[in-house]
């Protein structure tokens, strides 16, 4: 890794990260702080959710609606959309970026004449990407925390908060290695953005169609979303190590691949 | 020639089924400055990108500084300065940003006094942003950057497009001064004034294979002359019934015009026979050497 490249790098996308950062933290904590209107409302709300099914509200992770009474509950609920959806379409456009760019900007010319080796590139990058994503976990996570905190009505279970910030930090791994992969492959590169919004989106899509519809449930497994466990309020609710071999093995496989392809890679300008 | 600092043997590189490069074989000595010729879509890009590991060669190898381009890149970038012929560059960045950018990468010391000194010779404002720079400013940031860490080796491809006359004589001005001091360039253009200005040795490069590597002389003096003949009005026989006329015979009201590598004497003795009122022998320019091979 190279010191040079990982602090302009670093410097490079700080705007964009701080943008992600404040509207994710925002949106966490604007719909946690209602939780105390809803929990004081609960009679009211619960008749409501009542009249959905129960397969609509079990896409959010909500296998029993009273979860919902839970402050952790109803942070899951509702972290499913803000962090996994959106801190996955960050660390995707993050990574099929960081790459690319130099080769349609063109400044590819300037960063390969530097002494620099092909892994030296790729490993500054991907520390990069690293540090943002884990960054975003843990500030968003910590605001998370801190507003449940303000709006709790009983104790949260910081081992099960803990776990379910795991597996959202795991996920964004996980679609940022795709998006280092996907970056390796293409050689025109400028709709590679939309095109990875998209996946994360109709990866999301495939999840939840899978959750509402018991009889297309084993397309859900397509998904990596599939492998996020948000029954936080289960009393045995802990990580699961299949899921876990799953997004590390797969991240890593991406990775390796990725770094592989980089390194053999003509560079077209 | 010095000992060869660029040396390359068979070097070929196809794009899918379309050529890029084929069996190109170019040694580039120690302190030349070796010209690089050839029309766009020749190869000379892919040339230099192979040098610079860019892109991966088909067949064949390269070396520069005894050292192979793919597994010993990131030695070899240490001695080699490139000028890439966009000028693109980090537009987000500021001048002396990018500048101590490149040169951090080299761990050189007096990287501040280097990028005063280059900057300077070139009226070079590092306050700006690359952004609000004109084509010919970016392309002097370019030539600042390629020179930061005082290469052994320059490559430059196109180098001079968007600088105005005066900046491309104090470029050359920089080209002889560090190549006096042991610089080699390596200097890939189609414009051959500036090839002829500052180049010794040249390789021509045609549809992906090397023509011909020529001293400079040499190739200008190299039979191929300029014929010029001008004929009586009453001379009917215009006709050259000779072998070494390459290309077309341009005629012009009395005047034929062509390009002769063949043998004087036949010429002469040939137009001893007809009405001739004036004949020119001439050394042809570099862009008629060039535009004879590329015929």
């Amino acid at each position: 890794m190279n010191r040079n490249l990982f602090s302009k790098e670093l410097k490079n996308y700080r705007i964009s990260f701080i943008l992600w950062l404040a509207a994710i933290t925002l949106l966490i904590s604007g719909t946690l702080s209602v939780y105390r209107t809803f929990f004081d409302n609960q009679s009211k709300v619960m008749g409501m959710l009542n009249l959905i099914p129960k397969g609509a509200l079990q896409f959010k992770g909500i296998s029993n609606i009273s979860d919902l009474l839970s402050v952790l509950g109803f942070y899951a609920a509702n972290n499913v959309i803000y962090m996994m959806v959106l801190g996955s379409i960050f660390s995707i456009v993050l990574s099929s970026n960081i790459l690319l760019k130099e080769e349609y900007n063109k400044t590819a010319e300037y960063l390969l004449t530097r002494p620099l080796t092909r892994s030296g590139i790729f490993f500054s990058k991907l520390a990069v990407i690293v540090v943002y994503v884990f960054m975003l976990n843990l500030v968003t996570a910590w605001v998370g925390y801190f507003v449940m905190e303000l709006v709790k009505n009983g104790p949260v279970n910081f081992n099960s908060f803990l776990v379910l910030s795991l597996y959202t930090f795991l996920l964004n791994l996980l679609f940022g290695a795709l998006g280092l992969f996907l970056s390796t492959l293409v050689k025109r590169p400028k709709s590679i953005t939309t095109f990875c919004i998209g996946l994360v989106l109709v990866f999301y899509f495939i999840y939840t169609f899978s959750k509402i519809t018991e009889r297309y449930s084993g397309i859900g497994y397509i998904s990596p979303f599939r492998f996020v466990n948000l029954d936080v309020i289960s009393e045995d609710y802990a990580l699961n190590p299949w899921n876990l071999l799953y997004f590390a093995g797969l991240s890593l496989v991406l990775t390796g691949l990725s770094y592989r392809v980089y390194n053999r890679k003509d560079i077209y300008l | 020639m010095g000992k060869p600092i660029i040396d390359i043997t068979n070097l070929t590189k196809f794009y899918g089924k379309a050529r890029g490069i084929e069996q190109i074989n170019l040694e580039v000595g120690e302190g030349e400055i070796f010209g690089f010729i050839g029309p766009n879509g020749a190869g000379k890009s892919t040339t230099i990108r192979i040098l610079l590991n860019m892109i991966f060669p088909g067949g064949g190898s390269a070396r520069i500084l005894g050292m192979d381009v793919i597994q010993q890149t990131k030695q070899i970038k240490r001695l080699v300065g490139y000028i890439p012929s966009d000028a693109n560059t980090y537009d987000t960045m500021g001048v002396h940003e990018f500048l101590t950018y490149c040169i951090r990468f080299n761990g050189i010391e007096g990287g501040e006094r280097k990028i005063a000194e280059l900057s300077e010779w070139f009226g070079l404002d590092t306050n700006r942003k690359i952004s609000d720079l004109s084509t010919g400013n970016k392309k002097k940031v370019s030539i600042v950057q390629s020179l930061l860490h005082s290469p052994k080796l320059l490559i430059v491809d196109e180098p001079t497009t968007g600088l105005d006359p005066l900046m491309k004589a104090r470029f050359f001005e920089l080209l002889h001064a560090e190549n006096q001091r042991g610089m080699t360039v390596f200097y890939s253009s189609h414009i051959l004034s500036e090839v002829q200005l500052l180049c010794k040795r040249i390789a021509i490069i045609r549809e992906g294979k090397i023509i011909t590597v020529e001293d400079i002389e040499n190739l200008r003096r190299k039979q191929l002359k300029k014929v010029n003949i001008e004929f009586e009005k009453t001379e009917t026989n215009r006709s050259f019934p000779i072998r070494g006329i390459t290309g077309d015979v341009s005629r012009l009201e009395d005047t034929s015009a062509f390009m002769f590598s063949g043998n004087m004497n036949e010429l002469t003795g040939l137009l001893a026979t007809r009405k001739v009122i004036n004949l020119t022998i001439e050394e042809p320019s570099l862009e008629e050497v060039f535009m004879h091979y590329y015929h």
